[in-house]
């Protein structure tokens, strides 16, 4: 089966910074994978590469497939018309997402109306049995409320509401609960992951927290300095990490069992992303650098459905191993 | 399950612009509501042709029949002063809707789109700000010759870069809102966003900054008027009664003090009730 959603060798530049550099990465439909990674490292811009939706400063390589149609090659007006319907997209805050001079029940049926043609009543008809869906309390009476009369977490519904509007096959979910209270956090995860299973929606989920990801993926990719590092089910990312920053990641995670205050944290830097480290971007900072590491890793596979991009994780005849899991990677 | 969210009394649509206006932009609203109602039945609220000369009333007091008195060719004041506030009124909402009309777009598209096109549309409003506000307006009469609606287009050539720059950096912050990428990622082509999430949320300021242009716009109107380049007699024209009082001031203060007083009334009615805009679309004071 074609995978719904295929990243080839992506890479995007703004000027001279390398924000995201050759990922390759594949969402199989009904799925919903975790892209992991901390701030600045290309989450974001390859979510607004999807969507079309990066500055005009931005140059993007490679294809990204969708329905095994290369997004990047469509004209402006065709990706607009995707955007919205096929694919939509949850921002990180739902209260600056919102427009502030409309009602939230029109911005839910301006997104139908964009699409579809539908006359007023009908997009209105549909934009309350959205909110209803989403979990906003009375509807109707809420649905002429203006964006700041209503709480975050509830705000963050309205966002999924008009996300979810046309009934997309893919949904670019990017942070959608930071902004959050730890509280509402988990409600608005738990919505994403029933209106998941009720619409088949693939999603693409950033996270910058781990255990966001565990709590909703099956699988989760983790991104360092605009590199793809390790792609794996989410519990071979927690239980058998094969990249060094995987670990170091893992390592930071707030740890009961540990003495108050102190939070370990991976030495060194992010690098510069205008002049970045030639070969493995993590090499710099990384405990098992040696001297390949001037020279891109190779996706090698580890176990079934568990690659990673690392030298000291490739098996000695790691080249073929490695092209073969390039060239057969979308079995899953 | 779900968050209850609190209960508060509801508003509906455009909740940026309703809600109780503050005390001083009421009483500018009440006192424009009464100026325009004035400018409006001037014809049947005036007790006289303004034009009407009464040889026997030359420099005429305060009477029942003559409120105001009556100038040097012993026409009614009161009457002249609520035509020529209807003329001087309209020329004014007419500069500035002018001045809207043709800024907002280019504010907007100047903002939105910035880059190339933001130089082409700002340098020559550039231009047109390096002038001084009274040059250009003559400039613009010297090549037209007098009139009121010459005076029109003036006075929206002195304030069309005004309002562009203004709309403009609006337009800039507006832009970068989340809402506005939100639209763009619900499939909204460029025209729709402007339209629907642009405009609304950036014009505020325009609008302040408009409201209070009308009053010195009727102020303009007036410089020019009084110097000749404006209205021209025997049309009546607040500049020119003005003028005309001027010349008998001693003799006869009200042919002056009346005119004068409509001025100034108006002016602060549009200063108010800009201040009490502000006060409403900008908690924060910005725009200054």
């Amino acid at each position: 089966m074609t995978p719904l959603l295929r990243f080839r060798s992506v890479s995007v530049r703004f000027g001279d910074v390398s924000a995201v550099d050759d990922v390759s990465l594949e969402l199989s439909e009904g799925e919903l994978l975790g892209l992991v990674g901390e701030s600045g490292c290309g989450k974001t811009t390859l979510a607004l590469a999807t969507m079309g939706l990066l500055p005009s400063s931005a140059t993007v390589e490679g294809a990204i497939d969708f329905r095994g149609q290369d997004l990047l090659a469509l004209s402006e007006d065709e990706r607009r018309r995707l955007r919205g319907d096929r694919i939509s997209m949850v921002f990180q805050d739902p209260a600056a997402a919102l427009d502030p001079a409309f009602s939230i029940g029109d911005q839910v049926a301006e997104t139908i109306r964009a699409h579809r043609p539908v006359g007023r009543r009908e997009a209105k008809a549909r934009a309350l049995s959205l909110l209803r869906e989403v979990g906003i309390a009375d509807a109707e009476r809420r649905y002429r409320d203006a964006p700041h009369r209503l709480s975050g977490g509830m705000q963050q519904r309205v966002v999924i509401a008009t996300a979810l509007a046309n009934e997309p096959s893919l949904l670019i979910a990017d942070e959608p609960t930071t902004a959050l209270d730890a509280t509402i956090q988990a409600q608005i995860l738990d919505l994403i992951r029933d209106l998941r299973r009720r619409h088949g929606t693939t999603v693409l989920l950033i996270a910058h927290d781990l255990g966001v990801v565990a709590r909703l993926c099956r699988r989760a990719a983790v991104l360092y300095a605009g590199q793809l590092v390790e792609t794996a089910p989410v519990e071979r990312i927690f239980e058998a990490p094969a990249h060094p920053y995987t670990r170091a990641l893992l390592a930071a995670l707030p740890d009961r069992s540990r003495p108050r205050g102190a939070l370990a944290a991976a030495a060194g830097q992010v690098p510069d992303l205008a002049a970045p480290p030639p070969g493995c971007r993590f090499a710099p900072r990384c405990p098992l650098v040696r001297d390949e590491c001037v020279r891109r890793p190779l996706r090698t596979a580890v176990s079934s459905g568990h690659d990673v991009a690392c030298w000291a994780a490739a098996p000695a005849a790691s080249t073929a191993a490695g092209e073969i899991v390039a060239a057969t990677n979308g079995g899953r | 399950m779900t968050e209850t969210a609190l209960e508060l009394p509801r508003r509906r649509s455009l909740p940026r612009l309703r809600g109780r206006v503050g005390r001083e932009a009421g009483v500018g609203l009440g006192l424009l509501a009464v100026l325009g109602l004035l400018a409006v039945l001037a014809p049947v609220l005036a007790p006289h042709s303004p034009e009407a000369i009464d040889q026997h009333r030359v420099l005429g007091g305060l009477t029942w029949a003559h409120p105001f008195g009556s100038d040097a060719l012993g026409r009614d004041v009161l009457s002249r002063v609520l035509f020529a506030f209807r003329a001087s009124l309209s020329i004014s909402l007419g500069a500035v809707a002018i001045a809207l009309a043709v800024g907002i777009p280019i504010g907007v598209a100047a903002g939105y789109f910035g880059r190339a096109l933001d130089a082409v549309l700002m340098r020559p409003i550039d231009l047109l700000l390096a002038f001084p506000a009274l040059l250009l307006a003559l400039s613009l009469i010297a090549i037209t010759g007098p009139g009121q609606l010459v005076t029109m287009f003036a006075i929206a050539a002195i304030y069309l870069p005004i309002l562009a720059r203004v709309v403009r950096s609006s337009t800039l912050a507006v832009a970068s809102e989340a809402y506005v990428e939100g639209a763009r990622a619900r499939g909204a082509s460029h025209l729709r966003t402007i339209v629907q999430h642009v405009v609304p949320n950036a014009i505020g300021p325009a609008l302040v900054q408009a409201s209070v242009l009308c009053g010195f716009a009727l102020q303009i109107e007036a410089a020019l008027a009084f110097i000749g380049l404006g209205a021209q007699p025997p049309t009546p024209s607040l500049g020119l009664m003005l003028f005309d009082g001027y010349q008998v001031l001693e003799q006869a203060p009200w042919a002056d003090v009346f005119p004068g007083l409509a001025i100034a009334i108006t002016v602060v009615a549009f200063n108010l009730v800009g201040d009490g805009l502000r006060a409403r679309l900008d908690p924060r004071g910005i725009t200054r």
